[in-house]
């Protein structure tokens, strides 16, 4: 066996909230038996973002913000792997919204998981696009992500899950990763992850997520009841947690890699692109031009 | 210019209104027709189809074209140029105008040559010099074909007899355009032809007023360099791209959409550049090879993410097709001053290579051997291009396969990586290149990243392991010297006047020297084709041949003679330069040649 390089010990504050999401992704990625090898973690930039250092498989630390598209290069070049972009919510919702709304529209087979604590952690505790009003002298009203997502028309599957509760959280990531690997498109899961240093919310969030499973007559399935459920359970004063909205199979969009490559063995990166292999094609191509 | 009112139609032109040269019927050599109108006139049909006509005469071809950055509206014109010898840019007059408005004729005939005429179309052309001729060409597509539109063709048929060219040819190529629309189309088109050849024989009678010879250039290809680049992406094995619609850069997505996906790639439209760059990363890392391209404003994006493939190793390819910045700029025109972007652009030090071709078939090897400098020195690779260059069709060398050639570099197979007791992404080697593994391979994992990192990927702030990868990858630069694309050189051994440009600038240079050989002043020409890392001892051998050298760009700042200057300090070179959004045409650089002071 050729010796790798291990993953390093984390550096988070003890006690911050992205813990219990690395425990939730790891639990994830066991429980489905993926091996390291076909796991790529694509980083975001920030204390959340630095997560692939410390974990088994194919690690990548992309641009502040950009973790989306590059995550989504890497399933598009090779449809086989089994690919995590795991970030911030500054990174998401400040710096990378914009990725985020267009990962949602391409719906590649990838999973997103973004730890919420409403703050920038690693730049010292500023106001974040989540920061709810008076945080830091924020007085701009917070958005929504996962509201966001299912307003999205090609959204799949919208989660979100409290680092504080790691087995829901890894049972979200485990569905979200099965809905890559059965090729049904992208799937989006917020963890609410507390920061301890400069917003510790774990009491108020252990005593406000809702499971939307115990909100009655909410309705997954359908994305107007889904919205509205979560509209309802936030006047509330609730957060809804648990999966927020997963269409049935027939409803759902096509995923981008399953359009472009329907099958997964010849991809942009294992095509083969000798000369020799191509020779007769490239002549024709060049015919062309005459 | 004087101006006259335009020539009566009822009656046949006087002949002693015609130009001495159109009396003479004279046989011509090099000849440039100019189509000039509104956006949506169809313009650019015309140059097309004389371009393609010129083509199978075995002439050299050069077509030029100036539109705004908008679809209708707003005057645009387009030449084309036929040459018995070889030519790679646009002629510095024109022989032929056709003006479909009054605005065509007075930008047009600042080019118009002593002895050329303008054909105008009656009814929207009202004044314009004495050569001005009318024919009433959207009338007669009016009521004849029933559609205004068909102008441009009848003007096409118009010019065929005019110019004497063969009329099964010139049909011929009518046919090879609209004969797949189906429809109508090419009946309409073919009609419209008919009409214009004989509202022209009506004026001048039975005899042209030039006759074009043909050529004997029958290798040549017609093309532009953005199509060669995306041929060259193709046949150098890149499978992944990503862009975000740009002037002049967008042609090289349309054909790679259009050819990528048969040979198991994938095209994507970005949302921005950002993404475009991003993603390009991504797949490059996971093993694809990949390409993005974009002009200035994107460039501009793309800037974070030149830098963190520097950083973290990614090979990528980028390619910038320059056109007038900063800003929006002039999206449709000429400008060559991005390279100070490319060569520096991007927060900390990286390295990348920066290559640059001159005319399409070098655009087509340079592309491949882009991707394989990228992913040999695992760094990002630029291929400068330019407006002219991406856009312009021109004839060229056709495009050749036995060159092209693969190399992957420390790519490792996994059978390569099995035998490996260790593997570290970023392990210190001679040359400073790491083998490389991609995911989905047993025993290739770890981290790649934009942070500083030891040997495994794991950041690191050491002093030490800085200083030493600093060395690792800034180094490469030096050792990748001697596999970097080598300038070419023409003209005489040692002359009184060299020439050192890149990219489009080949085309003028060139005829410069064809026209001071005429005039027996020797010359050498040395294009650059390696950029970045500035190839010092080419410059400093070709400077030793030369009396005074002249660096052509197209920038205010003299961008390249800045970068000679600042790796050979004592180089003895002035800048020639222009920045009007047009580019040089070989007369105006013989000029300011003989102006500069010995
Ligand atoms: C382009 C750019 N701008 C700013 C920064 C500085 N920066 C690093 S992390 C960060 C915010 C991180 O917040 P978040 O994504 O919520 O991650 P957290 O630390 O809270 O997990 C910022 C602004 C950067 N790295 N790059
Ligand atoms: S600063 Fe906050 S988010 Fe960052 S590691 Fe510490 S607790 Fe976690
Ligand atoms: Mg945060």
């Amino acid at each position: 066996m050729t010796e790798t390089a291990k993953p390093t010990a984390p550096i988070w504050c003890p006690g911050c909230g992205d813990f219990g999401v690395m425990a939730a992704i790891k639990r994830a990625l066991g429980e489905l038996k993926v091996p390291p090898e076909e796991t790529v973690l694509v980083g975001g930039i920030g204390c959340s973002g630095a997560i692939h250092n410390f974990m088994d498989g194919y690690g990548f630390h992309s641009l502040h913000g950009r973790l989306l598209p590059t995550a989504v290069g890497v399933k598009l070049a090779n449809p086989k792997l089994t690919v995590l972009a795991i970030g911030g919510d500054g990174d998401g919702y400040a710096i990378g919204l914009g990725h985020f709304v267009h990962t949602l529209k391409k719906n590649v087979d990838l999973t997103y998981v973004v730890m919420n604590n409403e703050t920038y952690g690693l730049t010292k505790g500023q106001a974040s696009p989540t920061a709810p009003l008076g945080f830091s002298g924020n007085v701009e009203t917070p958005f929504d992500a996962p509201l966001l997502a299912m307003s999205i028309p090609s959204s799949g599957f919208v989660a979100r899950g409290f680092s504080g509760a790691p087995r829901e959280a890894g049972q979200l990531i485990t569905q979200a990763i099965q809905f890559n690997r059965e090729r049904r498109g992208f799937a989006f899961v917020e963890i609410l992850s507390p920061c301890v240093t400069y917003n510790d919310t774990y009491k108020e969030w252990r005593e406000q997520v809702q499971n939307v499973d115990t909100v009655p007559g909410y309705d997954r399935t359908d994305r107007g009841k889904a919205i509205a459920g979560c509209l309802s359970t936030i006047a509330s004063g609730r957060i809804p947690v648990g999966l927020l909205f997963r269409p049935s199979d027939e409803r759902l969009a096509p995923s981008l890699d399953r359009t472009l490559l329907p099958t997964v063995e010849s991809a942009p990166a294992t095509a083969e692109i000798s000369l020799d292999a191509n020779r007769a094609r490239y002549e024709k191509l060049l015919a062309g031009l005459a | 210019m004087t101006t006259t009112p335009a020539t009566d139609l009822s009656t046949p032109v006087p002949s002693e209104r015609l130009p001495p040269s159109v009396r003479r019927g004279g046989p011509r050599r090099d000849l440039s027709v100019m189509i000039g109108g509104q956006g949506g006139d169809g313009t650019l049909t015309v140059s097309d189809l004389l371009g393609r006509y010129f083509h199978e005469q075995h002439l050299y071809v050069y077509t030029a074209r100036n539109v705004l950055s908008r679809i209708r509206g707003g005057h645009a014109d387009a030449s084309t140029r036929g040459s018995v010898e070889p030519v790679w840019s646009q002629k510095a007059s024109q022989d032929v105008l056709v003006a479909f408005d009054d605005e065509a004729v007075r930008i047009g005939q600042a080019e118009l040559d002593p002895e050329g005429f303008i054909l105008g179309d009656h009814g929207s052309v009202n004044e314009g010099p004495e050569r001005l001729y009318l024919l009433p060409l959207s009338m007669t597509a009016a009521s004849k074909v029933g559609n205004g539109l068909y102008k441009n063709t009848v003007a096409y048929g118009a010019l065929s007899h005019l110019l004497g060219f063969d009329e099964a040819k010139a049909r011929g190529v009518l046919e090879g355009r609209f004969g797949r629309r189906g429809g109508d189309a090419l009946q309409k088109n073919l009609s419209a032809f008919d009409l214009g050849r004989t509202l022209a024989r009506e004026q001048v009678g039975e005899h042209p007023l030039f006759r074009l010879e043909p050529g004997t250039n029958t290798r040549s290809i017609l093309t532009t360099g953005n199509q060669a680049a995306a041929l060259g992406f193709v046949v150098g094995g890149g499978r992944f791209f990503a862009g975000y619609p740009i002037t002049p850069a967008t042609p090289i997505m349309d054909h790679l959409t259009r050819w990528l996906p048969t040979f198991g790639g994938v095209v994507r439209q970005a949302e921005d550049e950002l993404s475009a760059i991003n993603m390009t990363i991504g797949a490059a890392y996971a093993g694809a090879r990949s390409m993005t391209a974009t002009s200035g404003p994107g460039l501009s994006l793309m800037t974070e993410g030149m830098g963190h493939a520097g950083q973290a190793e990614v090979p990528v390819v980028i390619v910038d097709c320059q056109r007038v910045g900063p800003s929006t700029g002039e999206p449709t025109r000429h400008e060559q001053s991005d390279l100070f972007h490319v060569v520096f652009g991007s927060h900390g030090e990286f390295p990348r290579f920066v290559l640059a071709p001159g005319f399409p078939s070098d655009a087509f090897e340079l592309t491949v051997e882009a991707l394989n400098l990228a992913e040999k020195w695992q760094l990002p690779v630029f291929l400068l291009l330019d407006e002219n260059l991406s856009e312009y069709t021109q004839s060229s060398e056709p495009f050749d396969l036995s060159k092209v050639r693969i190399d992957r570099g420390k790519l490792l197979s996994p059978e390569a990586l099995a035998a490996l007791p260790v593997y570290k992404r970023y392990l210190f080697t001679e040359d400073g290149v790491s083998p490389r593994s991609v995911p989905g391979q047993r025993g290739g994992m770890g981290q790649t990243t934009g942070n500083e990192h030891d040997e495994w990927g794991h950041v690191s702030v050491n002093p030490e392991n800085r200083r030493r990868m600093m060395a690792k990858r800034l180094g490469k630069l030096e050792r990748a010297r001697a596999d970097l694309p080598r300038a070419r050189i023409y003209g005489d051994e040692r002359a009184d006047v060299g020439f050192i440009g890149y990219g489009s600038t080949y085309g003028p240079i060139r005829e410069a020297q064809r026209i001071l050989s005429g005039q027996g002043v020797k010359s050498r020409f040395l294009q650059a084709r390696t950029l970045w890392p500035v190839p010092t001892d080419e410059l400093e051998a070709f400077l030793g041949t030369v009396q005074r050298t002249f660096v052509v760009e197209h920038n205010y700042t003299g961008q390249l003679a800045l970068l000679i200057r600042q790796a050979l300090p004592r180089a003895p070179v002035l800048s020639l330069l222009k920045y009007d959004g047009s580019a040089f045409r070989a007369p105006e650089l013989v000029k300011r040649v003989k102006e500069a002071r010995p």
